[in-house]
């Protein structure tokens, strides 16, 4: 076994994995297509006491639930801003020009609720069994969550309920077996699909008053509106999917053996957004790479080194210069070194076009059912 | 309603592939996944538990965020999540043929995705159906229920009328106790009361629990049954 690393394989069968994927086309070890998705089962829906859930099983046993549920919360500014708009309210009154100052204040509403959202309301939590909340993996994996979901800059506007109170989303994401391979893309899906059944009490109250919610369920409206015949504000939360490189070819959702050999591993998050004529385009939100695991493998040892089968033991600087001849030719070598920027790309082409794994990905979870 | 009845409680099995053994259980509003991993090695470094002779059973309880109606981290060093992590498992080692996996561990992880009541009780019975799944050998169903004694403050005991399977406000408001049993109602494994009540009430609520307890025994086995034949026709088909 590599040292540092939970990757059960050898130099021998890394080297053996990393080349017939870099065959073209390439061959993985499960025979999918290079951007074909493993199969998932998904339901949304399921947690009565959240505001929005749902459930996601990838094919590989992981699976994940996630929990949104949003609190009234009194806004912090609220201190600063009485002192205005209470003097505010009091010359209405007195002036008699009620009627304007309501007429004005209700456009107002309408139009500019744009940019009064703050970041800090929404509160992404994961929690990933045989790990503290403030390791590296999840505190890493929320914030790129979080990257993600603000990028789109609508979302924390729709928590702004007036100008005294919001709403606090808080989204728990529970990953409820161990993580196999990169739990990102799972913990993404999940959490797109809860945030789409998310739905959010319909407001009664006017302005700034406290705030009072219709008790129907029925009267409420989601978070991310599901208009059917409208095009605009045809919003979707976004979507973060994993996609690695090995030599020239780029695969789509690598599972935990193929990430074991990867060149690069790049995080891409999109989210779609309709164009007029109701077609889905996918817009790219965040980019990050992820330091891939194949990096701490083990390098194997060249014949020309290995003193049981015949090789000549030699000092260290001649090996060195030996292993940097062989560049991961004959044995393995874990990868070093940047990704070409072309091959970025053509990562990113390979989510975002037409008829690419985004699209493909969002267009079957649009079919789950609630 | 009966305790039993399909509409009131739901279990399945073999609802993780990545675990060894898992199941899903509905007791009316409170939700619990459980998986169960092991028997297998124990970690090196639990030097004096790989000592002992029979498997070790540890239990892992994280409540979800999200489970109450107001939103509420629960930390893993709770209290009350830690004496319940405890109770499963001394449930559980008696049940268990656990000789027969020496220097080896059994993890049991609940995850609670929503609580209405009955808490350890529906922890209990999810947990016995994960085990059932893993293919741990036992003796006997693990199976718990709640019962809670009405009118706290009336004077004879006698006429209070013990309530079975206790819903989060009745929790709240009355003396309540989960008793869980296994090899049908012969041998009590847990008994936990955490409220006060007149000792002349404990007496009927313990019966009334322990009929409880033999009603989710057949709900149980009806739902193990059932799973068993599906998996048969799976591998016949």
């Amino acid at each position: 076994m590599a040292p540092y690393t939970n990757i059960p394989l050898s130099p021998a069968e890394l080297s053996y994995l990393h080349n017939s994927l870099s065959q073209n086309p390439p061959i993985r070890p499960d025979g999918r297509s290079p951007t074909q998705f493993r199969p998932l089962v998904a339901e949304t829906d399921i947690l009565p006491s959240t505001n929005g859930s749902a459930r996601i099983c990838f094919a590989d046993g992981t699976e994940a639930v996630v929990g949104v549920k949003a609190e009234v919360e009194q806004s912090r500014t609220f201190v600063s801003a009485t002192g205005e708009v209470g003097a505010e309210g009091v010359l209405g009154l007195g002036a008699g020009g009620v009627g304007d100052v309501d007429m004005d204040e209700e456009d107002d509403e309408q139009t500019s609720r744009a940019g009064k959202g703050e970041e800090t309301w929404l509160e992404v939590a994961i929690e990933i069994p045989g790990m503290r909340d403030d390791d590296a993996l999840p505190v890493f994996l929320s914030a790129m969550l979080t990257e993600a979901l603000l990028a789109d800059g609508e979302l924390k506007d729709r928590l702004w309920i007036n100008r005294r109170f919001h709403w606090r989303l808080y989204i728990d994401i529970l990953l409820l077996s161990q993580p196999f391979s990169y739990p990102l893309p799972l913990l993404s899906l999940t959490t797109h699909l809860a945030l789409l059944s998310t739905r959010m009490p319909a407001l009664l109250s006017e302005k700034d008053e406290d705030p009072l919610f219709n008790d129907d369920w029925e009267a409420s409206h989601f978070l991310y509106p599901q208009s059917e015949g409208r095009s605009e504000s045809q919003r979707k939360p976004p979507v973060t999917l994993l996609v690695m490189s090995v030599g020239e070819n780029i695969i789509a959702d690598p599972s935990r053996e193929e990430l074991a050999v990867a060149d690069a591993v790049v995080a891409i998050s999109v989210a779609p957004s309709s164009t007029p004529d109701n077609e889905m385009v996918l817009k790219t939100l965040a980019l990050r790479t992820v330091d891939p695991p194949s990096r701490l493998t083990g390098a194997g040892v060249p014949t020309a080194l290995n003193t049981t089968a015949g090789g000549t033991s030699l000092t260290a600087a001649e090996a060195l210069v030996l292993r940097e001849k062989d560049q991961g030719q004959t044995v393995w070598r874990p990868p070093r070194g940047g990704v070409k920027r072309a091959v970025i790309t053509r990562m990113i082409k390979l989510v975002t076009e037409q008829g690419g794994v985004g699209q493909e990905v969002l267009e079957g979870l649009a079919g789950v059912e609630t | 309603m009966p305790l039993d009845s399909s509409s009131y409680s739901i279990a399945q099995l073999s609802t993780q592939a990545a675990a060894d053994g898992s199941s899903y259980l509905e007791m009316g509003l409170t939700k619990i996944i459980c998986t169960v991993h092991g028997p297998r090695e124990s970690p090196t470094r639990s030097g004096s538990s790989s000592q002992s002779p029979g498997a070790h059973i540890e239990t892992s309880i994280s409540i979800a965020g999200f489970s109450g109606t107001d939103r509420k981290r629960h930390g893993r060093n709770d209290k009350r999540t830690q004496e319940m992590q405890h109770t499963i498992s001394s449930a559980f080692s008696s049940t268990l043929f656990t000789h027969l996996y020496p220097h080896s561990t059994i993890t049991i992880s609940l995850h609670v995705l929503s609580q209405d009541g009955s808490l350890l009780a529906a922890c209990l019975n999810a947990a016995t159906l994960a085990l059932v799944d893993a293919g741990v050998p036992m003796s006997d169903y693990v199976v718990a229920c709640t019962t809670g004694s009405t009118a706290s403050y009336a004077g004879d005991g006698e006429e209070a009328d013990p309530l079975l399977d206790l819903n989060g406000l009745e929790e709240q408001e009355l003396p309540f106790l989960t008793v869980g049993t296994s090899g049908g109602e012969d041998k009590v494994n847990v008994l936990i009361m955490e409220t006060r009540v007149q000792v002349g009430r404990l007496e009927a609520m313990i019966s009334v629990g322990l009929d409880g307890c033999r009603q989710i025994r057949g709900m149980l086995d009806r739902v193990v049954r059932e799973h068993g034949e599906r998996v048969l026709e799976a591998r016949v088909a």
